[in-house]
């Protein structure tokens, strides 16, 4: 339950160093290592918005300044506004005949900004329409913003120009010129039609004239009491930077800004790891290889009262979340070098020359397939791996590795309601292996925190766990082959706790 | 870190066939129209109003103690109407916590000390953390952690969150145990 919202006490490292719970790693199945949030690769998958919950495609979402079209967000508090209903009096009041008008206006339900504060007209229909505010700079920015794309595409036809000769291994493409799909054709040998940009020369553009006469200040800026609560926050003017109202008055409704659901991507195989479904309402996903159902999962269950120099019980629950029995062993963290990338996966000896063309999966596409698989591979950001980092965790104490390991049964969803006695006759050490139901087992640790610690201080421990992986993807591709099994290794530090006094 | 038993006088808790333990401490107004879906627990003090308008729960809901659940209601030209409040699987309200959602969705975390203002949708597997006030009519996404006054996104859940939530609920309903007599 640590992940919820307690603290986290038990972190795993990744293998790119960083020390984190189970809930935020990922497995990558063909690499077979640890991914976490900052080693993968993220990519967005698609764009909606948080309130009315809408996809939207991200040509549209471009189009709109990643906004939502229909929800607005309250330029006061910034949150939701909601429509509300009322009625306004008939149109012309000296007929008695005239039925009172049905309005609507906008409203934050938080700090109880209305749209009539500040003169917005009341609609008569509840579906958007609500007047949009130019940008008075429009036409000059946009102005600009050509100005710049065709400054860009003529540098970048410049230097095409240069280094025709030279075939460049590597290529860096901006999708913001078009210039993406330009090389795709001429990389599979179609004809370029001229850019469009190009061949309209833009117009130079007028540069920015500075003032000399500047406006004078008001006589009366310096006697006028200021009105704290007529004048907006530096927030509140950031939040319109086309506008940036000085006043409350000038606060108008903003488009609320649009979330996107992303996919990961294991920087080193290119296979995703975790990849949602398309729907936002959805909490499912297509691609979930996150840690917690490869990994056992640790969880400290008791610890007696730590004492410098003296040792104390550490009782761990483990739990397998596989469809596969495994064997934990516990190791000292020696046993387990940092930043060398090469044994961290050692192979069983009999799965050792099956395991190894698995681990480096080659998924460089030749130019011989199809345009639209090479342009997803061009499109996709170019893939760097991150270098390991030499983790920084202090020991607080001593751990004694136990001699023997423990077998964790497969997870059994059915296990639960299935009442008869359960025996194991797994041979377990009885000083080792304390307790044990279906896939869980817990397990004893003799620490002794060291005596550098003052008082007060966290205790930490560490440990290699090495556990067996049964690795499906071969058997879900060759119906006849044995799942593979490997032995895999992860560090952990678990956070036992405040160092106390002697006991007297 | 492992849970430990939470033991209960078998006197003070009423189990139904299906498995709802529910206190008798508890003000449960209008139970007709309370439907808890099985292995519901629910705590001393609660309050959950079935006479407004009907609420549903999901499959292993806790329900903390002192918590309220209360339909939302909506002002109309002709006065106030309820609204059925409607709650998933596996969700957990904290202590204190004053739930006026119109839904709730599954694998929700609820802190203690919260308001669900009224007619508010929690998505599913989004997280409250203790002491958030959400302004009424707030949408809370999927995958989302709400805090502060008033509730704002902070930051993420993790992506594993419904296994969290089963995991933690059902593990609840576990260590929630009658006191042994001696």
């Amino acid at each position: 339950m640590a992940y919820i919202i307690e603290q986290e006490v038990v972190k795993y490292v990744c293998t790119c160093g960083l020390l984190k719970p189970i809930s935020k790693l990922y497995f990558c199945r063909y690499c077979l290592e640890v991914r976490c949030g900052f080693c993968v690769c993220h990519e967005v998958d698609s764009h909606f918005c948080e309130k009315c919950l809408e996809n939207m495609p991200s040509a549209e979402a471009r189009l709109k300044k990643n906004r939502c079209g229909n929800c607005l967000i309250c330029p006061s508090c910034l949150l939701h506004l909601s429509v509300r209903a009322a009625t306004v009096g008939p149109k012309n009041p000296e007929d008695p005949k005239a039925t009172p008008r049905k309005v609507v206006y906008l409203h934050c339900l938080m700090c109880r900004w209305s749209s009539r504060d500040v003169g917005i007209p009341d609609q008569i229909a509840a579906t958007g329409g609500w007047p949009e505010r130019e940008n008075v700079y429009n036409v000059r920015l946009s102005e600009i913003i050509e100005w710049y794309k065709s400054v860009v595409l003529l540098e970048k036809q410049q230097k095409l120009e240069k280094d025709k000769k030279k075939q460049r291994k590597y290529m860096s493409f901006t999708d913001k010129t078009g210039l993406t799909a330009e090389m795709i054709r001429k990389r599979i040998g179609l004809t370029e039609p001229p850019n469009p940009l190009l061949k309209t020369k833009a117009k130079p553009l007028e540069g920015a004239i500075a003032k000399e006469d500047v406006e004078e200040l008001p006589d009366n800026i310096f006697t006028q009491p200021i009105k704290l609560n007529e004048i907006t926050t530096v927030q509140q003017r950031l939040l319109q930077p086309e506008w940036q109202p000085v006043t409350v008055d000038k606060l108008f409704p903003i488009h609320k800004h649009l979330s996107v659901k992303q996919s990961l991507r294991c920087r080193s195989c290119e296979h995703n790891v975790s990849k949602p479904e398309f729907n936002p309402n959805s909490v499912r996903f297509k691609i979930q290889l996150f840690a917690y159902y490869h990994i056992p999962e640790i969880r400290i269950v008791t610890v007696e009262p730590l004492r410098a120099g003296q040792p104390a019980e550490l009782l761990l629950k483990f739990i397998n979340p596989t469809q596969h029995q495994t064997v934990v062993t516990i190791l000292d963290l020696s046993s387990m070098p940092e930043l060398i990338q090469d044994d961290k996966c050692s192979a069983d000896t009999s799965t050792d020359d099956e395991l190894k063309p698995i681990e480096k999966e080659p998924l460089s596409l030749s130019l011989t397939q199809s345009a639209s698989l090479l342009h997803t591979t061009l499109s996709r950001q170019p893939s760097f791996t991150i270098k390991p980092r030499q983790t920084k965790q202090q020991v607080g104490a001593d751990i004694e590795i136990p001699a023997a390991n423990f077998v964790l049964p497969p997870r059994d969803d059915a296990a639960e309601f299935d009442d008869s006695g359960e025996n194991y006759n797994f041979n377990d050490d009885p000083r080792l292996v304390k307790w044990r139901k279906s896939n869980k087992a817990v397990i004893k640790l003799q620490i002794t925190p060291s005596t550098d610690l003052n008082l007060g201080d966290q205790v930490v421990v560490g440990f290699v766990m090495q556990h067996i992986y049964t690795n499906t993807i071969a058997t879900s591709v060759e119906k006849d082959k044995e799942p593979q099994k490997c032995q895999h290794k992860i560090r952990v530090f678990l956070s036992l706790g405040n160092l106390l006094g002697s006991s007297e | 870190m492992e849970m430990r038993d939470v033991t209960y006088n078998k006197n003070d808790y009423v189990e139904t066939a299906s498995g709802n333990k529910v206190s008798k401490q508890t003000v449960l107004c209008g139970s007709q129209n309370i439907v808890l879906q099985g292995r519901v627990i629910v705590q001393p003090e609660a309050i959950i109003r079935g006479d407004l308008a009907n609420v549903k729960t999901g499959r292993y809901c806790i329900i903390s103690k002192e918590a309220v659940i209360r339909p939302p209601y909506k002002k109309f030209s002709k006065g106030v109407a309820f609204f059925p409040l409607t709650m998933g699987d596996n969700v957990y309200v904290g202590e204190k916590s004053i739930i006026n959602a119109a839904v709730v969705g599954s694998y929700v975390y609820i802190g203690k000390n919260c308001v669900i203002g009224r007619r508010c949708i929690l998505k599913d597997c989004c997280i409250i953390e203790d002491n958030t006030i959400l302004a009424p009519e707030t949408v809370v996404p999927p995958f989302t952690r709400y805090s502060g006054n008033p509730g704002v996104q902070i930051g993420q859940a993790p992506e594993c969150q419904m296994d969290f939530m089963v995991d933690f609920t059902r593990s609840y309903y576990q260590h929630f145990v009658p006191a042994k007599l001696i």
